[in-house]
């Protein structure tokens, strides 16, 4: 094995250890644990409203599960596609 | 007998292994001999991998998030409508419901959005019986705060800061329709581990709710539904609108479904990301399956004319492609999952949570998802390696005396 498949085989060897690292890592501190869950839930059946808080702007799009074709209209019928979230939120009128 | 098959097979196999050690060395010196045009080749592919992997694994994250909690919503939602518009209903229809056979409970529902002017942000207001032993047991554990106050209200993280921005640290004046102003004094804030689902929220009671929205007595925002046997959700679904024919009854299944809607291909930024990536992937591979340049037909015609096999060409070929597109697979991937669980996806993230003032902290919960880590790999690293093989063969399997001419 001459030194260039050396450096090949270290840094293949490396980049592996490198993502399994970040895999536990992010296994211990990231994973959504028991305790997590069980107070999201509570949340959610305290509140009884579904989707998450990251779509804000309108209601037709922060509880987009519960709107229906029309709600877009009461905003604006102009304003279909106004927010670059609306792509990611889209609308039941595009189903 | 059988073991000397076995011994040769081994012999075999070392042989070649040791004969897959030079092709590797060559296939290095092979890519370092086009030094820049491989670094460029894998600087591309791994921002290719790392922008797909990312997309995937946000929204892997957040239908994740979506569904653990999807259970736990009511399993029936009545909506009046009037005008094609959603409208209060009247409280009276609690009792209609509840008559139809296999309903559990049916609970009217107050909620509403409330727009707050000076930061431009719609704040989700949802009204609970505070006298319920049940509510007030969550709310204390969610907020952590020992002494539970009926009067006041519970705010998500994002409301706070806004409030608190505009100098409201221990009270919040909304402004009623007649112009009146209704003070509410806040209690407590959600924890930041349901900040996901909590953000926009103010939880109060449904007198000081209704106050707010000048909402009759008689009336309320929705009507919630918990039926015993969850088989018999869809019948009662049906016999709900026949009770009420201008409602809209949304049930859970609705709602998973909706989920699902959510995030797929069809909403349109990652399509767009999709198509990009792939036309720049497909421009790779068109560059390369259209033809090797005369240098690299030369050096196969020469290695043919040394005495290579067709074999080895493909070979070192392969172990070529191989390790560009896989070093560019791990990293890509690597890079990715820094990008989106330990920076929580700047840039991208805001392709996501909108433009509202009223922004959540972005951070996910991961989750290892093999079936998209296999899928960005059969997308990626064996139709490079096709697009170079393919050419190679076309070249190695012609005369070495006419492809070195």
């Amino acid at each position: 094995m001459n030194k260039k498949s050396k450096y090949l085989f270290i840094t293949f060897i490396s980049l592996s250890v490198i993502l399994f690292l970040e895999v536990i890592y992010l296994q211990i501190f990231n994973t959504m644990n028991d305790s997590d869950l069980v107070q999201k839930n509570m949340f959610v059946k305290t509140v009884g409203l579904p989707d998450l808080a990251i779509s804000t702007e309108t209601s037709y799009i922060r509880h987009r599960s519960l709107s229906d074709i029309f709600s877009i209209y009461s905003v604006d019928g102009s304003l279909r596609e106004y927010s670059k979230s609306s792509y990611a939120n889209t609308s039941l009128i595009n189903e | 007998m059988e073991v000397y098959e076995n011994t040769l097979n081994l012999a075999m196999q070392i042989q070649v292994l040791s004969m897959n050690k030079y092709l590797i060395e060559y296939a290095i010196n092979s890519i370092l001999r086009q030094k820049s045009k491989n670094i460029f080749i894998f600087i591309v592919f791994t921002l290719l991998i790392f922008l797909l992997t990312s997309i995937f694994f946000i929204t892997n994250s957040i239908k994740y998030e979506l569904n653990s909690t999807v259970n736990s919503l009511p399993q029936i939602i009545v909506q009046n409508y009037k005008g094609g518009r959603h409208y209060d209903i009247e409280i009276s229809k609690v009792d209609k419901i509840l008559s139809i056979s296999g309903v559990q409970e049916s609970v009217a529902r107050v909620w509403g959005y409330y727009y707050f002017e000076n930061a431009d942000v719609h704040f989700t207001l949802v009204g609970i019986d505070m006298f319920e032993n049940q509510y007030k047991k969550s709310l204390t554990h969610l907020t952590q705060i020992s002494s539970f106050d009926e009067s006041s209200m519970y705010l998500g993280r994002g409301v706070k800061k806004l409030m608190y921005k505009n100098y409201y640290k221990n009270y919040f004046n909304f402004i009623k329709p007649n112009g009146t102003v209704k003070k509410i004094d806040i209690a407590g804030v959600f924890n930041s581990d349901i900040e996901l689902e909590s953000n926009d929220m103010i939880v109060m009671s449904k007198e000081n709710l209704r106050e707010i929205f000048a909402l009759k007595e008689n009336m309320a925002t929705d009507i919630v539904v918990k039926v015993s046997n969850p088989n018999e959700i869809d019948t009662i679904a049906l016999k709900i609108k026949e009770i009420i024919p201008t409602a809209r009854v949304i049930t859970n299944e609705d709602i998973k479904v909706s989920y699902e809607h959510l995030f797929n291909y069809k909403s349109g930024i990652f399509l767009a990301l999709f198509i990009i990536s792939l036309f720049t992937f497909f421009i790779i591979i068109y560059d390369k399956a259209s033809g090797l340049s005369s240098e690299e037909k030369h050096e196969v015609g020469i290695l043919k004319a040394i005495g290579w096999r067709v074999e080895d060409i493909l070979q070192e070929k392969f172990y070529e492609s191989f390790i560009i597109s896989f070093f560019s697979y791990l990293l890509g991937v690597i890079f990715a999952f820094a990008f989106v669980y330990l920076f929580e996806a700047p840039l991208i993230r805001d392709i996501f949570i909108g433009y509202s003032n009223l922004k959540p902290s972005f951070s996910l919960s991961f989750i290892m998802d093999f079936q998209t880590l296999f899928l960005v790999f059969l997308l990626s690293v064996p139709i490079y390696i096709a697009s170079i093989i393919i050419p190679s063969w076309r070249v190695a399997t012609l005369d070495a005396d006419e492809v070195i001419r």
